[in-house]
Formats: C-alpha cells, sequence, structure tokens
C-alpha cells in the first residue's frame, strides 16, 4: 500500500492562489479527509494528487516516488467523481473493466475481479446495465466499483456522496467506513460537509482560502480547535461565538460579556493569558455545552450559571434546539428533551466552562 | 431500451378539444400541404409519359409509366451519377466528420494558446460564401493539378464543411462533462483513447446531427460540383440532371425526368427518417448525465 507526501504544494490559477503552500502526510492505510467551505482549494489539491491538475509549485509523493511529472494513470490511484463520470455507453461491467482491458489485465482476471467487486457492492444483478438505468446510489457504487477493481494505492474520492438523498448518503457512508476497513486502501476524501468528515475520517483537514488550518482526528478538531473557523466549522449547530472582555482577578480569569460574566477554570488557563488580561476576546461555547440548569450534568455555581430569555425553542426529538438572548447576545443551545423550557421567559442556563474557548479578537488563533 | 422508450414520451394521451388551438392547427396544415405537396406532385408526375405531364399536370395518372425509372437509370446515365454521388458524399462525410470532430473536441476540450483565433476564424469561414471563392478556388486547383477529379472536388468539400462541423461539434463536445475524460484519463487512457474510445460514442448524436446536415449540403451541392468537374463519367446527381435538362433542350423527357428527381430524393428520404429517430433516442436518452 501507500503513503502519500504534500511537500510545499501551491497552485494559483491566475491570480488566484487555490492551494498555498499545503503540506501534508497521509499515512499508510489512513482515511484522511479534507474538509471547508467551496472554493477552499480542497478539490484543487486532490486534483493534483490524481495528476488532474498540475501544480504551480512543490512536490507531490506516492510511496516515495516523485509523482509531479507522471500521468493520472501512471500514478496507480483510482478516483470517484461526485457525478459519479460513469460512461455512458459502456454496461456496469464494461464501466468496471475498462481500465484493467487498457492495462492488458487477462480477460478470466478482469471478469474474476469485476465479479468479486460487484459482490461486494451488491451489484451482481445490475452488470449488464447501462448506467442510465441505474438509480443514484447504484450508480455511485458503480463507481465506487470501478474504482476498486483496479486495485489501487490510492482511493480519491471528490464528494461522492452529495449527489444522493439524505438517507442513502447516510447509509453510503457507513458502507464506504466498512470498505475501507476491510480493503485498508490509503484514501483521501473531500467534502464540504463537516459531519461526512467527523464520521469517516482517522485525520481531518481543516482547509480555507487554500491554507490548511487545522490537521487532527475528528474528536482533536472538535476538543481543540486551533482557530474561530475551525471551532465555527466543526459541530452543528455551530459554535456560539461572544464578543467579551478577559479580566484577570485574584489570579482566575474571568470573561466579562456586558451582559453576563463567567469564569474560566484555572484548568484550562495557561502562561499565554496573561497578556489578554484586559483585552477584547471572542469566547466560544458549543450549544451542547449550555445546559437547562434544572437538569445540567454539570453542578451549577454562581462561574458557570447564566440568565437568558428564551427565544424560540424547535423540538427536534431527543433534543429540543433553544434560540437564548442575553442581552446584546444570541445563543443557541441544544438541550435535553426533558427540559421544562418555556417561550419569552428567562430561565437560567449552566455552561460547561472545562468545554469552552477563547478566541483572539484580532487574529481569531485560540488563546491556550 | 423499453424503459427508455417510456420514458422519453410520457403524454401519449390525446389532449381534449378546444377551439384556441384551431389558428394554430390551421396555419400548420397550411405549412403542411406547402411542404408535402410539391413532393406528392413530383411523385405523381414521375409515372407519367411526357405529353400527360402537361395534358394532366395536376391529377395522379391513371396509366403508370414504370418504364420512366430504368429510362431514367440507364439511358441517360443517372445510375452512374447515383454512385458517383453516393462514393463522393460517403468519402467526404468520412473526412468532415473526422477532422472536424478531432478540431472541435480539441477546441472544446483544451485551453491553448491562439484557441479564440483559431475559432474564430473557423466561424468566419461559415460566413464566406462559396460562390465568393469560386474563381480563386478554380485557379488554385488548376495549378495543383487537382480539376477533373474526384480528390480536388472531395478537397473543396471538406474544406467548406469543416466551419460548420466545427462549430456545431464544439458546442456539442462543450456539454459533455470533462469529469469523464478525467475518469477515462486516471482508467489509463491516452488523450487519443479518451477522444476515440469515450468521446466519440457519446457524441453519436452530435455526429448524427452534423453529418445529416452535411449530406443534405452534399448531396445537392451543383456550382463546385459544376465548376471542378468536367469529365461525363464522373459527374454527380446534380451535374448528371442538369445536363440532361441541357441535352434534351426542345424534346425533354419530362417523365424520366422526373423520375430521377425522385431517385436523387430518395437517399435524402432515406437519411432523414432513419436518422432522425437516432437523433431523438440519443438526445432524449440522456445519454449527458454519467
Amino acid at each position: 500500500m501507500a503513503s502519500v507526501l504534500l511537500k510545499d504544494l501551491t497552485k494559483t490559477f491566475k491570480n488566484v492562489i487555490a492551494v498555498n503552500n499545503m503540506n501534508l502526510e497521509i499515512k499508510d492505510k489512513e482515511f484522511l479527509v479534507l474538509v471547508g467551505p467551496s472554493g477552499c482549494g480542497k478539490t484543487t489539491a486532490l486534483r493534483m494528487v490524481a495528476g488532474l491538475e498540475e501544480a504551480t509549485s512543490g512536490e507531490i509523493f506516492i510511496s516515495d516516488r516523485l509523482v509531479n511529472d507522471v500521468s493520472p494513470k501512471d500514478r496507480d490511484i483510482a478516483m470517484v467523481f461526485q457525478n459519479y463520470a460513469l460512461y455512458p455507453h459502456m454496461t456496469v461491467y464494461d464501466n468496471m473493466a475498462f481500465g484493467l482491458k487498457l492495462r492488458k489485465v487477462p480477460k478470466d482476471q478482469i471478469k474474476s475481479r469485476v465479479q468479486d467487486a460487484a459482490n461486494l457492492l451488491g451489484l451482481g444483478e445490475l452488470l449488464e446495465r447501462k448506467p442510465k438505468q441505474l438509480s443514484g446510489g447504484q450508480r455511485q457504487r458503480v463507481a465506487l466499483g470501478r474504482a476498486i477493481v483496479r486495485e489501487p494505492k490510492v482511493f480519491l474520492m471528490d464528494e461522492p456522496l452529495s449527489n444522493l438523498d439524505a438517507k442513502l448518503r447516510v447509509q453510503t457512508r457507513a458502507e464506504l467506513i466498512k470498505l475501507h476497513r476491510r480493503l485498508g486502501i490509503t484514501t483521501i476524501y473531500v467534502t464540504h460537509d463537516q459531519v461526512e468528515a467527523m464520521t469517516m475520517g482517522d485525520r481531518i483537514v481543516v482547509m480555507k482560502d487554500g491554507l490548511v488550518q487545522q490537521v487532527d482526528s475528528p474528536m482533536g478538531l472538535y476538543n481543540k480547535p486551533v482557530n474561530m473557523f475551525v471551532a465555527g466549522f466543526i459541530g452543528t449547530p455551530s459554535m456560539n461565538f461572544i464578543d467579551a472582555k478577559l479580566v484577570k482577578t485574584e489570579g482566575r480569569y474571568t470573561v466579562d460579556a456586558g451582559s453576563f460574566k463567567v469564569m474560566i477554570p484555572e484548568s484550562k488557563t495557561g502562561k499565554d493569558w496573561d497578556k489578554y488580561d484586559g483585552k477584547a476576546i471572542v469566547f466560544g461555547v458549543r450549544p451542547e455545552d449550555i445546559f437547562d440548569k434544572a437538569i445540567a450534568m454539570v453542578p451549577p455555581t454562581v462561574e458557570n450559571t447564566i440568565t437568558a430569555l428564551v427565544d424560540v425553542i424547535e423540538p427536534m426529538g431527543a433534543i429540543v434546539t433553544a434560540y437564548l438572548t442575553v442581552g446584546d447576545h444570541s445563543l443557541v443551545a441544544t438541550i435535553d428533551a426533558e427540559t421544562k423550557m418555556i417561550e419569552e421567559k428567562d430561565m437560567e442556563f449552566v455552561l460547561d466552562m472545562e468545554k469552552t474557548h477563547v478566541f483572539d479578537k484580532d487574529t481569531e488563533q485560540a488563546i491556550y | 431500451m423499453s424503459e427508455q422508450k417510456i420514458m422519453g414520451n410520457p403524454k401519449t394521451k390525446t389532449k381534449p378539444f378546444s377551439w384556441s388551438s384551431v389558428p394554430v392547427h390551421a396555419i400548420l396544415v397550411v405549412y403542411a400541404v406547402i411542404v408535402i405537396y410539391p413532393m406528392v406532385w413530383l411523385l405523381s408526375n414521375c409515372l407519367k409519359n411526357s405529353t400527360e405531364v402537361f395534358t394532366n399536370p395536376w391529377m395522379p395518372t391513371l396509366t403508370p409509366h414504370w418504364d420512366n425509372f430504368p429510362r431514367a437509370w440507364n439511358q441517360i446515365s443517372i445510375g452512374t451519377c447515383f454512385v458517383n454521388s453516393v462514393f463522393v458524399t460517403a468519402v467526404t462525410m468520412f473526412f468532415i466528420l473526422l477532422i472536424g470532430s478531432m478540431a472541435a473536441y480539441a477546441l472544446a476540450r483544451f485551453v491553448f494558446k491562439g484557441r479564440e483565433v483559431l475559432q474564430t476564424t473557423f466561424i468566419g469561414g461559415m460566413m464566406f460564401p462559396v460562390f465568393l471563392g469560386i474563381v480563386p478556388l478554380f485557379l488554385m486547383l488548376a495549378k495543383l493539378n487537382l480539376l477533373d477529379n474526384y480528390v480536388g472536388l472531395i478537397t473543396v468539400y471538406v474544406a467548406y464543411s469543416l466551419p460548420f462541423t466545427i462549430f456545431v461539434l464544439t458546442g456539442f463536445f462543450r456539454t459533455l462533462p470533462h469529469e469523464l475524460a478525467e475518469a477515462g484519463m486516471i482508467d489509463g487512457c491516452s488523450q487519443f483513447t479518451v477522444f476515440w474510445r469515450i468521446m466519440m460514442p457519446i457524441a453519436k448524436p452530435g455526429l448524427i446531427a452534423a453529418g445529416i446536415f452535411n449530406f443534405f449540403g452534399i448531396w445537392n451541392e451543383y456550382p463546385l460540383a459544376l465548376v471542378i468537374i468536367n469529365r461525363k463519367e464522373l459527374y454527380t446527381l446534380p451535374l448528371g440532371i442538369a445536363s440532361l435538362v441541357m441535352q434534351q433542350q426542345y424534346e425533354t423527357d419530362w417523365g424520366a425526368l422526373f423520375a430521377s428527381l425522385v431517385i436523387v430524393m430518395i437517399p435524402s428520404l432515406i437519411v432523414y427518417l432513419f436518422f432522425q429517430r437516432q437523433i431523438t433516442e440519443g438526445l432524449t436518452a440522456g445519454a449527458l448525465k454519467g
């Protein structure tokens, strides 16, 4: 199998920098997800690995071989496209066998490999059909099958689930994870959907404006986002950001948001914090870390309790999403459905301060 | 396929009558008569002898002269002209579609220096009336020793048809998803294999459409053939029929003339009827969405 290494990889289109000095090592058998909003350069990065886009500068290694000048067909990769890109004039069998035929693989071997892949993906019955006679999910599986039969060193997937309906997407997501575990092929997966990224990736690369923001495990990103972008991008509903001031009193730090004050636990503060004393910061708290005081998972104290007006409650089943107002600040909270909250009433809420975040207001970087 | 056909024609029910559709249908009926009647008239006259053409021009004959056809075919060598026309049209179409599709594919798919200029030049070629080029073309072919042979005629036909063909096919290739080419490249294709094994089969509806237009143009082409071809044995159908009229001068064999016009018309009709179905099928099959 293979590792992939990107060194100082840059791609510019005329005056636009699509990928800016990207450095990344994808380990053998790893499932790496590139995630970010559209235009962040994730697909361009993937296409450079595929050889469909030429790097402006920097180097790409697949299994320690420099592949910058190697054509796509000789990179030993397979790619699944967003719109599947199945050859419409060929049957499912021919679609899957095409790459092997071009590589002059013996006929009986092609047959057995296509058959194996078809069985693995539940396509056995559909081999004689044309792509137009298949449903979206079936086409998606054929596209996967076409990649699998080649037995490549690296799988590249460009938003392969985005054309499926919500239910099928969740189902296929799980199937893809299973498939990866079974085949153990190094995979680079591009998506704009953070849920997909969180559920599928061994590691996730969050990108914005061509720059890698953070590379970490899903939980690493969730618990320790390095900046406001990552903090806001990972997690749904996204993190609440509140403009506030950091005030040090008796060796402890208080977040003063005007309409409420909460205290940061000592365990979270470090040396860097001193220079933010009295400065404007951004306080971040995830919706799921805000609790109704009556059923709070964390013990309520004066240091972590706020009073907020409940604007709207959206019941979601197991939880309710509550839109709160505290002075000038708006907050979103996801609260256990057992809550007795009432709309348009002031209620007390408890924040899990261990899980809150503080960011530099100017650089938007996390303060540790 | 059967499933596709059902999907392709979802509305087979008759619409309920409404007065508002009467004017539209009336116009369509008039238009249809204008288009169809000359053909019917031609068909009815091709079975009359010369006298009957004048004594009974509008009604079909009661005593059909089937011998008009063999006479047209043999005596005035429409047969030879027919074979010549088939040959010239087939070879020309082959080269037009081959060269045209390659050029169009390159223009549609690749960004290279001078692409815009090249494309504009091709489109410019479409604006250029054939007649303006006849004299210089004649002189050039004379110098190249290409007058009065098919190499000259076919070269000129191909050159004149390419701009339009490239124009149509470029637009068509642009609509094909570029991911198909990329998938091919990753699967192991060279640029040429992508073109030949993936894009060409998908482009079939476009090729057929361009082919049909060119077929009619070349099959019926007269002025260029008149200038370039001299020898009688090389005459194409339009030349043959024109010469038939001139030869006979004052005693025209009208029956044979109409019969030869029918002979000219039949291949066009067949091509149209046969390929029209293919075009519609190709376009409704949703072949473009992988």
